[in-house]
C-alpha cells in the first residue's frame, strides 16, 4: 500500500511504546503494597528501556528512526523496611520488606508518557492535515 | 461500426503522444523553475515531517540524537532557483541528516525538545500549506492558459 501518511511507522510505534510503558507504571502503582509476589519476595518495580530502530528505507540513507521496547527490567534497589510487627511477612525484628516504589516517581513517569503520547497524536494530526492538502493539489 | 473507429482514435492520439515534440512541449509545460522549486519545497516539507515523527517517537530514549533535513538544502535551492536552471532546481537532493547542532541540555544523552518539534511540526504544516497552494496556483495558471477559462 502506498504510504499516504508520512512517518507514520515511527509513530504508530511510539505509540505502542508509550502505552507499555503506561501499563508498566500502572503494575507499579498497584503492586505499591504486594509485599509477597509470586517468588516470594516483595514486588519490585519494574521499567522500561527504550530503544531505536533504524527503519527500512524504500529509498535514500534517511536517517529517520522508529522506536521500540528493548525491554522491561526489574529495579534493583533495596526494598523500604517498615516496622509492622504484626504482618504476616515481618521478619523476626518486627521489619517489613515493602516494594521499592516511589509513588512520586511514578505519577512523573506517567505524566511523561501522557505527554509523549499527546506529542506523537499530534504528529498523526499533522500528517492527515498534510495528505488532504496533498490530495487536494490542483483543486480550486 | 463503431468498434473500429475508436481503436483508430487511440491510435492517433497514441502517436501524437510520441512524437518527440509533444513529449517535449508537454515536459515544458512543468519545467517552469518556480513550479519545480514549489514541488521541490513540498517534497522536503514532507520529508521534514518524517524526521520531527522520528524525533517525536524517541522523545524517552536514551543517547537518540535529533533528526532534520539537511541545512544545505535551503542555500543549495536558492542558489538554483537563482540560476533559473530547472535541471539544477531538479538535481537537488535533500536528505534526513543528524542534526549536529542541536544541543537540549538533558542527562540521558537525547537531543530532542518537546516543545521545540512541536513548533516545528505546526511550522511545517503551514510550510506545506503554502507549497500546496503555490503548486496549484501554477497548475491553475496553466489551465487558464490552455483552456481560456479560469
Amino acid at each position: 500500500m502506498i504510504n499516504l501518511l508520512t512517518g507514520i511507522d515511527s509513530t504508530a510505534a511510539a505509540l505502542n511504546a508509550e502505552r507499555i510503558r503506561m501499563d508498566v507504571v500502572s503494575q507499579n502503582i498497584a503492586n505499591v503494597n504486594t509485599t509477597r509476589g509470586l517468588d516470594g519476595k516483595p514486588y519490585q518495580r519494574q521499567q522500561v528501556i527504550f530503544d531505536t530502530v533504524l527503519r527500512a528505507q524504500q529509498a535514500g540513507n534517511s536517517a529517520a528512526q522508529s522506536v521500540q521496547i528493548a525491554r522491561i527490567e526489574a529495579d534493583h534497589r533495596a526494598p523500604k523496611m517498615i516496622y509492622s510487627p504484626g504482618h504476616r511477612d515481618a521478619n523476626p525484628q518486627g521489619m517489613v520488606a515493602m516494594p521499592n516504589i516511589n509513588i512520586h516517581e511514578e505519577m512523573v513517569d506517567m505524566i511523561a508518557s501522557s505527554r509523549t503520547f499527546e506529542a506523537n497524536l499530534a504528529v498523526v494530526k499533522n500528517a492527515r492535515a498534510m495528505a488532504m492538502q496533498t490530495l487536494s493539489i490542483g483543486k480550486r | 461500426m463503431k468498434s473500429a473507429v475508436i481503436p483508430r482514435f487511440l491510435t492517433v492520439a497514441y502517436w501524437l503522444l510520441n512524437r518527440a515534440e509533444t513529449v517535449v512541449m508537454i515536459d515544458a509545460l512543468f519545467s517552469q523553475p518556480n513550479y519545480l522549486a514549489a514541488k521541490k519545497m513540498l517534497d522536503v516539507s514532507t520529508m521534514r515531517h518524517e524526521a520531527i515523527a522520528s524525533n517525536l517517537s524517541n522523545l524517552g530514549t536514551p543517547n537518540y540524537k535529533r533528526v532534520d533535513v539537511s541545512r544545505s538544502f535551503e542555500t543549495q535551492l536558492s542558489h538554483a532557483v537563482a540560476s533559473k536552471e530547472s535541471a539544477q532546481i531538479a538535481g537537488i537532493r535533500p536528505e534526513i541528516v543528524v542534526d549536529a547542532n542541536a544541543n537540549a541540555g538533558r542527562s540521558d544523552g537525547n537531543t530532542v525538545q518537546l516543545e521545540n518539534e512541536l513548533l516545528k511540526l505546526n511550522q511545517n504544516m503551514i510550510e506545506h500549506t503554502l507549497e500546496t497552494q503555490l503548486v496549484t496556483g501554477a497548475l491553475l495558471k496553466l489551465r487558464l492558459a490552455i483552456t481560456g477559462r479560469a
